[in-house]
């Protein structure tokens, strides 16, 4: 899970609540269905937020993952 | 999901800033937002306030917000105007009682409207008051 190949990696970081979740949003309306979007958070807020909206919006999380000092947020784009 | 109304009447950088996460993040969620800038609230988005930086803070927090350089409120609302379903409105009063016009205002606004309009507006909406 954790190397699923994304269609398309976002780097976020630095940025705070809500601009990683704002930037992976607007990649979710730019891409196709069934795209895989990872966004890139140094926030730990919207490591936790990111999940909880994208199962609201009703798409796949694939997973969180922490690297070195920031989280990758994996989503798929379902609808 | 329906629709939610926030009444911006506080000019303080803190509260203006919570309230924008919140209307921006519900946006993006199939809700309606409706926001209505007046009193310092509407202040808070002059042209002049917003360049020099130079809106009200409740303390420490608003002033270490500014000089984080982190973005502010005015961003968070246009990517929700970008990305969510959310519209903001300016209030006719203030502007016609400081004899403002639309243009002294950063450009956010979709319209400038009154108390009537507004009310209209959010007749089946949750209001917050902030």
């Amino acid at each position: 899970m954790e190397d699923v190949k994304a269609d398309r990696v976002i780097d976020a970081r630095g940025s705070y609540c809500p601009g990683p979740l704002m930037e992976l949003i607007k990649a979710i309306k730019e891409e196709d269905v069934g795209k895989v979007i990872e966004v890139w958070s140094s926030d730990e807020s919207s490591a936790k937020d990111i999940p909880e909206w994208v199962k609201k919006a009703g798409h796949e999380l694939i997973g969180v993952f922490e690297a070195d000092g920031y989280w990758r947020i994996v989503v798929k784009k379902t609808k | 999901m329906g629709k939610l109304a926030i009444v911006l009447a506080s000019g303080e950088l803190e509260k203006i800033q919570a309230a924008s996460i919140i209307a921006s993040v519900a946006s993006t969620l199939g809700t309606e937002v409706i926001v209505f800038a007046t009193m310092d609230g509407l202040m808070a988005f002059k042209k002049d306030v917003v360049e020099n930086k130079a809106w009200k803070t409740a303390g420490e927090l608003g002033k270490g917000m500014i000089e984080s350089g982190a973005p502010l409120f005015i961003d968070t609302f246009r990517q929700a105007k970008e990305v969510g379903n959310l519209k903001m409105y300016a209030c006719g009063m203030i502007m016609d009682m400081l004899k403002l016009k639309i243009d002294d205002f950063v450009d956010i606004f979709d319209d400038v409207v009154g108390v009537s309009a507004f009310l209209g507006m959010v007749e089946d909406a949750q209001v917050l008051f902030i």
